[in-house]
């Protein structure tokens, strides 16, 4: 029995890229705030992944590929057409926008510990008021890209990454203040 | 190293991925600047909260099986000498049968020398580590209590799993399951860490390729350090019995662990 030529790559990459289905989902679920628009999207990630198999380089970072993939879908189609528009609406990535200055809070043991006791549909909310690139950046921290990974997925400057995610965490801070109080 | 300079590096401090002197500069800091130290504990209470609360959403099982069959496995064409030969054999068949087992075990062996043992040995690790994840129930006993999962194994491997490390919060024992490294049965024990999931394999390291150089310490034993399609591979040897721990988590992660392993084992 031989495997037949022209499908083994895909066969074998199909394979392991299935392994990153929850994390890619869960990426969705988080851009797009519904269950149907996540699988829409994570459907078409694998798609357009299996169209472009060939050109994935054997040996390079798949996850990461995936993400890129899941993302470029994310602003090139379902962002102009996906059914809730009001999802994302402070922008922690605009450099005119009301950012968080960081280390404004929490400014002592008894507010570390106010932002200790925050439950999980809090830190949810607070995660999804910041916008896509911030929610995105803050999600690949948390899935263990590194700074320059992530950089090639948002397919920008290492030092953006950087700045993003600080901005980001800062304001996350500030919106948990409130619901901790 | 000044305060600007200690909170554009905290993040990647507490994700071990600062280099030994840097991360040394930036302990030395902390231990002196009060407001640092804070930034530092503020940074890990957020951490600790989007790792722990932050709800995830895995993907559906119908999306799962729908991805699947439009992703299809390699197609297996059968070659139609073959059948005739098999067809030629069939008085006899016992031999046949004999062959037919042997074949496997040739290739192997002609494999290793191919392409490298080692190399063979960080494939199945990876392998191993998706088929835990892409099996719908990867563990066949879950808890957080590993006085539940270490009892569990006995009778079920010919070899008993010494792996003294209970998990931790950063590292949570999830479970265990009964797997195999290439011939040989192995228990396998998987640990949360952050959003990831990392299989530990122990299984019986006799006759084995095992890697020569590449090594790093991790805890007493001599570790090797492998990156495949994506996934890091840290493999020991430890007197009569392997260890190979898998997962998309960063390196210094995994080698925390190995580490608290390689000095509980």
């Amino acid at each position: 029995m031989v495997l037949a030529k022209g499908s083994e790559l895909r066969g074998v990459l199909g394979r392991e890229a299935l392994a990153y289905a929850d994390a890619l989902y869960n990426l969705a679920r988080y851009l797009t705030g519904n269950d149907a628009d996540a699988e829409d999207l994570v459907q078409e990630t694998y798609a357009l992944a299996l169209r472009a198999a060939g050109q994935f380089a054997s040996g390079t970072n798949l996850k990461a590929w995936l993400f890129r993939i899941l993302r470029n879908a994310f602003i090139s189609g379902y962002r102009r057409q996906r059914r809730n528009p009001t999802v994302g609406g402070l922008d922690t990535t605009d450099p005119h926008g009301q950012e968080a200055a960081p280390g404004e809070w929490p400014r002592d043991d008894m507010e570390l510990n106010q932002m200790r006791s925050v439950v999980a549909g809090d830190i949810e909310k607070a995660l999804m008021s910041l916008s896509d690139e911030a929610r995105t950046v803050v999600l690949m921290d948390l899935e263990g890209f590194t700074d320059a990974e992530a950089a090639q997925v948002l397919d920008c400057a290492v030092g953006t990454v950087k700045s993003r995610l600080a901005r980001a965490r800062a304001t996350l801070r500030l919106l948990l203040r409130d619901y901790a109080r | 190293m000044d305060c600007r300079e200690s909170t554009s590096h905290i993040l990647n401090y507490q994700r071990g991925r600062l280099g030994p002197k840097q991360e040394e500069d930036l302990r030395t800091h902390l231990a002196r600047c009060s407001s640092c130290s804070r930034s530092e504990a503020v940074e890990r209470t957020l951490n600790d909260l989007l790792e722990r609360r932050l709800p995830q959403y895995p993907a559906p099982i119908a999306l799962k099986l729908r991805l699947a069959a439009q992703w299809p496995s390699p197609t297996v064409v059968k070659l139609s000498w073959w059948e005739r030969w098999g067809r030629s054999w069939a008085p006899a068949g016992a031999v046949a049968l004999l062959v037919l087992l042997a074949i496997p075990l040739y290739y192997q062996a002609l494999s290793f020398r191919q392409a490298g043992g080692a190399a063979r040995m960080v494939t199945e690790a990876v392998n191993d580590h998706l088929r835990i994840l892409q099996s719908g129930h990867p563990l066949e006993v879950e808890s957080g209590n590993f006085h539940q999962v270490k009892p569990w194994f006995a009778g079920k491997l010919d070899f008993a799993p010494a792996v003294l490390f209970l998990g931790d919060q950063e590292f949570p024992l999830r479970g265990g399951s009964i797997g195999y490294f290439l011939d040989r049965k192995a228990a396998v024990f998987t640990y949360g860490y952050r959003l990831h999931v990392i299989s530990l394999l122990v299984f019986r390291a006799d006759s084995l390729p095992w890697p020569a150089g590449d090594t790093g310490e991790s805890g007493k034993v001599r570790a090797h350090e492998r990156t495949a399609r994506g996934f890091n591979v840290i493999l020991w040897r430890d007197g009569e019995l392997g260890y190979a721990l898998v997962s998309d988590a960063d390196m210094p992660g995994i080698r925390r662990l190995a580490a608290k392993l390689g000095a509980a084992s």
